[in-house]
């Protein structure tokens, strides 16, 4: 079925806060999943692959701090979605940039990873340079990289796979975010290394892909809708006599 | 983003205390920058034409019909359904399934196929998938003891009494006006680039105007109907005199309190305006036009009538507090303090509603300094984290600019008296007692007093521990916090975002709340039906289609003239 961008955002945000999320988190939530979905980028699909696993999740288990020194903090997910809380770690790196001028953080143990891109479109908003880095953990392997510079709402992506897989074993399910305050800090998603790009999307397409998703409305999964009404009618309270009062209207509407 | 604190400072802008006290907001009126008069304005400058493609009402005035609107910049039309409704279906309240009319803007033509998807979703409303062309999407029911004495009246070929429209104004009453996204409409983002309709409310304050021309074309086709022969049009005086309904409850309530910054923006330019009338040189012209409209208004009040106690108190007092403010101005000469003199005079002897209804025809001596503002009326709305901020910048912060939320006490029972929720029936939002009524657990955080009353107390313990903490080791710390931080940060940098009201309250009274929107709307004839349920009268006194022209803005005279609709009066029954 088709939905606008409003109706996405605000279905995803009661069914966040159905789902427990704290409502911080859930506004967050949702918007990253429509940011993602408006841009072409696949917010209701990372959604639709995520949600079984955030249902499982506490929302209260929140990200903790592993490592930290003034320019660097590594923190564990604990296997949560990015969707919960962890954009708290995102503002640590944030707030660490602003005083440092630089810095890097590292989200360990973290799954729907690209839904990510969703909120770093804040930090760029607020002037940051922002360039977050992930792989996945199995063949072929494939890297994503995106790239926000600082005042620019959207960022430019590329997607490769690496031909040459490394001997490191150790599971790499983490994100690596890296802030500079003045500092551009990938002029452009190229490299000279020889790569099999996957995908890649500049800015103005996924602001054309923006302009095209108000006009034709967004597709959502009509079982994924359904699920997310029922997780946002969590909220609803029951109707009693009492309620019907407190909505105070009068008795007779013909005049 | 909302407007800063930093700009204009050297304007008189009143305090934030007292402009966003919920009773004073309750008492606010429509003014030359609401949006239904922005609207006209901008019809009349742009030369915005109408008419009817498709007219097919049956003798019953039901069918559909389809009016085409081209602006410099687009095409639109406005699709009316028009069907029987059983009188036990007919309710104003969200909670209702059938009306007697819905209807559609939409962008753009409207061929075969879209009118057959629309017949069959745009009558559900809610209920329906609509199509994301469409702008806005809305209902109405009649208000039938008007309607069938206006075609009685018009059938027997006489000009119904004007009295009737001054008790009830209008033939129609909407029940919901949605816009942004609803049930699959357009995005208000894709306005965000339209001329037309990049103001905020903009496309839904036309679909009701375009009901209002839909109610004279009905209204007079019935009356056709039943005597050819005899029937008559409705005069241009009653036309003008007509407007639409609309009845609304606590689902205008969540809004305010949602969308900070857009109210922020929209007081701040409504109070930036008032400043600006204040500075400017009184003359023997301006002082002799605001007594003018001051009279106008004044009679507008004395004819006003609602069967709420208090709100027929407050219109006495407006009536009286008026009255005396035009002999005092009678007496007072042009001198270069006189508006301040005025404003200082009505704070110690007028109502409340009597003050901002001085304010309000103030405003409207200088439209060349003041109509620009309706262009600040939007903001890009986004509550921003500073992350960074130190965690003693943030208390310093709640303790200068949200004192007022501090006066929460939580030990206090009539602090947390209500809660606000949504129903299962239709999600309509409600009012419960805390202590009385089940689903306290499910309520909606539209208090933000003592929400940031527990972040302060919470940063308290904080800052005890970690003295140089940052916020964002503050929010580590307490996640569920994120919101309300975010909020404090973004609105403490502006004046007027936050209502300073404790909505849990038992003292609270939700009709503050749907008058602050609705007097932003420009809705006038204020008419509760309880502390939470009002009718309010739009576009009541306004220009008609026919007459939205002034040479593409080059006629300013004329310009002038049709702008001048404010606080209509009821039109000589002799004159018609």
């Amino acid at each position: 079925m088709k939905v606008s961008f409003n109706e996405l955002q605000g279905m995803g945000r009661k069914a966040f806060i159905g789902i427990g999320f704290a409502e911080g988190d859930a506004i967050d939530a949702a918007e990253m999943v429509a940011w993602m979905e408006a841009h072409g980028l696949g917010g209701v699909a990372a959604l639709k692959k995520g949600l079984a696993y955030l249902l499982t999740e506490d929302p209260a288990d929140t990200p903790t701090l592993v490592y930290q020194d003034a320019d660097f903090s590594v923190l564990d997910a604990h296997n949560h979605s990015i969707l919960g809380n962890a954009s708290l770690a995102v503002e640590l790196g944030y707030a660490r940039a602003r005083a440092r001028g630089l810095s890097i953080t590292k989200i360990r143990r973290c799954h729907n990873r690209v839904l990510v891109i969703g909120y770093l479109s804040r930090l760029a908003r607020r002037g940051m340079n922002v360039t977050a880095f992930w792989r996945n953990s199995h063949e072929p392997l494939i890297e994503q990289v995106v790239g926000f510079k600082a005042g620019h709402p959207v960022p430019e992506i590329c997607v490769y796979s690496l031909e040459d897989v490394p001997d490191d074993v150790e599971k790499n399910d983490g994100i690596t975010l890296i802030m500079a305050n003045h500092v551009d800090l990938l002029p452009s998603l190229r490299s000279d290394y020889a790569l099999t790009n996957l995908m890649r999307q500049t800015e103005e397409e996924l602001e054309n892909q923006r302009d095209r998703a108000l006009v034709e409305g967004l597709e959502v999964d009509d079982q994924l809708w359904k699920t997310l009404k029922s997780l946002a009618d969590r909220l609803l309270v029951e109707a009693s006599e009492a309620s019907r009062g407190g909505a105070g209207a009068g008795k007779s509407d013909d005049d | 983003m909302a407007t800063q604190l930093n700009i204009n400072t050297e304007l008189k802008l009143r305090p934030a205390a007292r402009v966003m006290n919920l009773v004073r907001l309750g008492s606010l009126h429509a003014s030359r920058l609401s949006f239904s008069r922005s609207l006209v304005r901008q019809m009349a400058r742009e030369d915005w034409t109408v008419s009817t493609v498709r007219n097919d009402l049956d003798d019953q005035g039901h069918g559909v019909v389809i009016y085409r609107l081209e602006t410099p910049h687009h095409i639109y039309h406005g699709v009316v359904f028009s069907r029987h409704l059983d009188p036990e279906q007919r309710s104003d309240r969200v909670i209702a399934e059938a009306w007697d009319v819905t209807f559609a803007l939409v962008e753009g033509p409207v061929d075969d196929i879209l009118l057959e998807q629309m017949e069959s979703n745009v009558p559900l409303q809610e209920a329906g998938r609509q199509n994301p062309r469409l702008l806005v999407l809305s209902r109405a029911n009649k208000s039938l003891r008007n309607f069938g004495y206006f075609v009685e009246a018009l059938a027997e070929g006489r000009q119904p009494d004007p009295a009737w429209l001054t008790r009830v104004g209008y033939l129609y009453r909407t029940t919901a006006v949605y816009g942004n996204g609803k049930f699959g409409i357009a995005d208000y983002a894709r306005l965000q680039k339209n001329p037309d309709f990049n103001r905020p409310f903009s496309a839904q304050m036309f679909a009701v105007y375009l009901l209002r021309h839909f109610s004279i074309h009905q209204v007079e086709h019935l009356a056709r109907c039943r005597a050819p022969d005899q029937a008559v049009g409705l005069a241009p005086a009653l036309q003008r005199y007509l407007g639409i309904g609309n009845s609304t409850g606590l689902g205008m309530a969540p809004f305010l309190i949602n969308h900070p910054q857009l109210i922020q923006q929209w007081v701040y330019c409504r109070e930036r305006a008032l400043a600006w009338a204040r500075e400017q040189p009184p003359t023997e012209a301006s002082r002799l036009h605001l007594m003018t409209l001051l009279r106008r208004a004044h009679q507008h009040f004395v004819e006003t009538v609602t069967e709420d106690a208090e709100q027929t108190r407050r219109n006495a007092a407006t009536v009286t507090s008026i009255a005396a403010v035009i002999v005092w101005l009678d007496q007072m000469q042009a001198s270069p303090a006189l508006w301040d003199e005025l404003l200082n005079w009505a704070d110690d002897n007028c109502s409340l509603e009597a003050q901002e209804l001085i304010n309000t025809l103030l405003i409207e001596l200088y439209p060349d300094v003041i109509d620009a503002a309706e262009d600040e009326l939007a903001c890009e709305e986004i509550l921003e984290l500073q992350p960074e901020m130190k965690a003693t910048a943030l208390k310093q912060m709640i303790e200068n600019r949200f004192a007022w939320a501090l006066d929460y006490d939580p030990k206090n029972p009539d602090h947390k008296y209500w809660f606000w929720y949504r129903s299962v029936e239709k999600e309509e939002p409600r009012l419960g007692v805390r202590a009385e009524e089940p689903g306290a657990e499910k309520e909606l955080p539209l208090a933000i007093g003592p929400r940031i009353y527990r972040t302060y107390q919470l940063l308290d313990a904080f800052l005890d521990r970690s003295p140089r903490g940052s916020v964002v080791e503050f929010l580590m710390a307490h996640p569920g916090q994120k919101e309300c931080v975010r909020r404090i940060q973004t609105m403490g940098a502006t004046p007027y975002g936050e209502i300073q009201a404790n909505l849990w309250h038992r003292d609270m009274k939700p009709m503050h709340l749907l008058r602050t929107k609705l007097s932003f709307f420009g809705a006038s004839r204020f008419d509760p039906k309880s502390d939470r349920w009002v009718r309010v009268t739009l576009f009541q006194g306004a220009p008609l289609f026919r007459e939205l022209f002034s040479d593409h803005g080059a006629d300013m005279a004329r310009l002038a003239a049709l702008d001048d609709w404010s606080f209509p009066v009821e039109p000589d029954s002799d004159s018609l």
